[in-house]
């Protein structure tokens, strides 16, 4: 039986200023099938659906929905045309219920001569969570009530209750747990069975592979090519991603150097109420020390508290010769860095340029008074030295994708010569390309006897990255594993769980 | 106990049994310090008169501040709509004293919204020079009729009257949060606005209804506050501000009130507890100037204790 088209996208472009962000892409989506979108961090993928699904307006082209041509104002008008979204950001608000939330924006439903019936709402929206096995979160709560992951169940329930044609999920996966992931993959399997469609955005390739059925790839805002999953592995995406073929072992390759005798930073003790437990470490000159578990195990403390971020801490954090680390000034005056997970609201000044973002540290190095050419030349180099895709230093940080923006994050603290660097999900949400960047600098700066802390959710990562790992399971450390061609994902999962 | 504690903070009329307690302590502190003086059921029923004239002005202000807006020209959209209803009395009669104030709240709250939104600057500014020109035009309107209400059309300054208007008036805010899209459109606004606008929220509609809001019920405020105090004088060079306060203390109690899901109970508590300290301050001899300072002070701590603050997040 010939498939039907869903979404018929003809000549779709957008541009940002000079950014040519989407250029010219014609693509079909079937119905009953989940589609992925890949490609680098700025190839468009993002920028293609939310043209879709109304968060931003459409530059040129058409999207012809189930026969509709579409040009939707904003989310809800989307989703009025058969077109949701579940975004990677937090996307419920503050200071509304749980329903309030669900139906933001579409109240109409629950209006009769412009009073809103509460209680119907209230009901309607606990029977909807009730049928997604939420029962635990009651539609009357605020939503602060609830922890991010409950809040993004929050948002599934109000992205696809009304059955959309079109689901997009972007970037989602990151934000979930294991438990959170298999009940998202769970609705978009239902959708496809529905004989509807899921346009899934994903880094994993072996998470596109597994949920997919058919793949579009995406190249610096071009179209590049439609395949069918179960022609491809990831190798094959990889090549098509990045344009070239991408070497198998981008992690490093040394396996039995031994350790420094040399500690760089320690930890001795360290307690954050709900988040760490009595923790001691120590990470020495030229490592790279893992710290791996669930999301909620406490592992993000770890960094925050070596960086001297972390309230109401408890235990010792001392330098190598003992010099203490207590807050956030001592740690940058002995040369710390810290990246952290949520890179847009805890590690970058996201209305401000490149420039700033960059020399913000370095201020106090710099000679005063400061020289604006200076300060343009300092971020110029080290915004080139790690390839920062952009116009200029003077451009926003908010108009670059999630790996060009981590790409500053790392030239930041690359031009504050920082001896110790804490990178709390150093690839989160970025593109294979950027990553192998980024896993090229961290063995250049541990050569260089630099001391290097990853907080990782990706167990490939960690094994191919560290010389070794802290398993933390309960706000504990639950093991250690050292640097071995032995390793395996079973031995920091068995930890783990 | 300590689960039963936990239980009853997460409860929606937690924070208004704290709010009565601290009420219950201010009232006993002064009853203590003055028992000749203070805290008579009389006594309380006054301080009473004046809590409910100001939490209107304080329900108003209140759909502004939830946006993170402020409002600075209450005061003279107070003094302006008073003077406007006696201006008109001698043609209009009762509606003057009825309606005038609504219709004229109404209207500079419709334009203080419009020209914040065509204006594209910040809030505050916007209204403090509104305020400025609303102070030229109460001087103007003085002319017509005076500053003084005559003693026919004082109804609404005494009980039950008073009462009943203020009553209706919290309802009708009551009604506008929990049952139409403003309440919470407003609420979304002031949580994310790009969100909410992703959402298909019209922001700038929804704040120029919030200001026009702003308006109709600093208008009714201004219906209860003529009659109580009988005369309006106009006011100019921004010392008209001086009325933007003790509405502003209300809505404070209000936001810092708001997750327990009761804003307009609060902003009335809020209020007598003001209106307590005050006579408080009075009752035991303390001049005006000490009185600001500790009511100042006392606002400033309950909103702190009653806050919870997690460490390290961004207060803006």
């Amino acid at each position: 039986m010939a498939k039907e088209i869903m979404l018929h996208a003809v000549d779709i472009d957008k541009r940002f200023g000079p950014t040519h962000a989407v250029d010219h892409v014609s693509l079909d989506f079937y119905k009953g099938e989940i589609h992925a979108l890949i490609g680098e961090n700025g190839s468009g993928k993002s920028t293609f659906t939310n043209m879709l699904t109304g968060i931003i307006t459409i530059g040129g082209g058409t999207f012809e929905l189930d026969g509709e041509k579409i040009a939707p104002k904003n989310q809800v008008d989307a989703n009025h045309h058969g077109a949701a979204v579940i975004v990677q950001e937090q996307g419920t608000l503050d200071g509304l219920t749980v329903a309030e939330n669900m139906f933001l924006g579409d109240e109409d439903q629950f209006m009769s001569k412009g009073i809103k019936n509460t209680a119907a709402m209230y009901k309607k929206a606990q029977e909807l969570l009730d049928g997604y096995g939420l029962a635990h979160i009651k539609a009357t709560d605020p939503i602060e009530h609830y922890n991010f992951e409950d809040r993004k169940l929050v948002e599934i329930v109000k992205s696809t209750w009304f059955k959309p044609k079109v689901l997009v999920v972007d970037e989602t996966t990151t934000a979930l747990s294991q438990s959170g992931r298999e009940e998202l993959f769970r609705v978009m399997r239902e959708v496809r069975d529905d004989n509807r469609t899921v346009i899934f955005i994903s880094h994993d390739m072996g998470e596109v592979l597994e949920m997919s059925d058919t793949i579009s790839i995406l190249r610096d805002g071009e179209f590049i090519k439609t395949v069918d999953a179960k022609d491809v592995d990831q190798d094959g995406l990889k090549t098509l991603m990045v344009g070239r073929k991408m070497s198998e072992h981008y992690y490093r390759e040394d396996y039995g150097q031994s350790l420094s005798g040399d500690v760089a930073i320690s930890m001795k003790g360290v307690s954050v109420p709900g988040q760490l437990e009595n923790l001691s470490l120590e990470l020495h000159k030229g490592e790279i020390l893992g710290i791996g578990g669930l999301s909620e195990c406490g592992m993000h403390e770890v960094g925050k508290a070596l960086f001297g971020a972390s309230y109401n801490r408890t235990g010792e954090v001392k330098l190598g010769d003992g010099t203490p680390i207590n807050d956030i000034n001592a740690a940058i005056d002995h040369s710390i860095a810290y990246a952290s997970k949520d890179r847009d609201n805890e590690s970058l000044l996201i209305a401000d340029t490149i420039q700033d973002n960059i020399t913000l540290p370095s201020l106090r190095k710099m000679k005063k008074p400061l020289s604006p050419k200076h300060e343009r030349e300092f971020a110029e180099k080290y915004a080139k030295q790690m390839s920062v895709k952009m116009v200029g230093v003077s451009q926003f940080v908010s108009a670059l994708s999630g790996g060009n923006k981590q790409k500053v994050v790392l030239a930041r603290w690359l031009g504050a010569e920082s001896d110790i660097l804490v990178l709390d999900s150093p690839t989160r949400g970025i593109d294979i390309k950027v990553k192998a960047d980024i896993y090229n600098l961290m063995d250049e700066m541990r050569k260089q006897g630099k001391a290097i802390l990853v907080i990782s959710e990706e167990i490939m990562e960690l094994i191919g990255m560290c010389d070794r790992i802290l398993v933390m399971k309960d706000h504990k450390v639950a093991g250690e594993l050292e640097r071995s061609r032995d390793l395996t994902e079973n031995d920091l999962i068995s930890l783990m769980v | 106990m300590q689960s039963f504690l936990k239980k009853a903070k997460t409860s929606q009329w937690y924070g208004v049994g704290l709010l009565v307690v601290i009420s219950v302590i201010i009232w006993a502190i002064f009853k203590v310090a003055a028992p000749a003086t203070f805290g008579a059921p009389d006594k309380l029923l006054s301080y009473l008169q004046s809590a409910l004239i100001y939490a209107v002005g304080g329900c108003g202000l209140y759909f502004i501040c939830v946006m993170g807006l402020f409002d600075f020209s209450i005061g003279a959209m107070l003094i302006l709509s008073e003077l406007m209803a006696i201006a008109f009395i001698p043609r209009l009669g009762w509606l003057s004293v009825i309606v005038i104030p609504i219709l004229v709240g109404f209207l500079l709250g419709f334009c203080n919204g419009i020209a914040y939104i065509k204006m594209h600057i910040p809030s505050i500014i916007v209204t403090t020079g509104l305020s400025l020109i609303y102070e030229s035009f109460s001087v103007w309107v003085a002319d017509i009729n005076g500053t003084r209400l005559d003693d026919a059309y004082k109804l609404f300054g005494a009980y039950p009257w008073n009462l009943i208007v203020a009553v209706l008036a919290y309802l009708l805010c009551w009604f506008i949060l929990k049952y139409t899209k403003i309440g919470t459109y407003t609420n979304a606004i002031g949580a994310n606005e790009l969100v909410a606008k992703n959402m298909g929220v019209d922001v700038d509609k929804y704040k120029a209804i919030a200001f026009t809001l702003c308006g109709t019920f600093v208008g009714i405020m201004s219906i209860l506050y003529l009659g109580y105090g009988t005369a309006q004088t106009p006011q100019t060079g921004m010392l008209s501000q001086a009325l933007n306060f003790q509405p502003l203390m209300g809505t404070f109690f209000g936001l810092a009130f708001k997750k327990y899901g009761h804003p307009v109970v609060s902003i009335l508590i809020g209020e007598y507890i003001v209106a307590m300290i005050f006579a408080g301050f009075v009752a035991i001899g303390m001049p005006t100037t000490v009185n600001n300072i500790v009511t100042g002070a006392t606002l400033l701590a309950i909103v702190t204790l009653t806050t919870k603050r997690v460490n390290g997040a961004v207060v803006k």
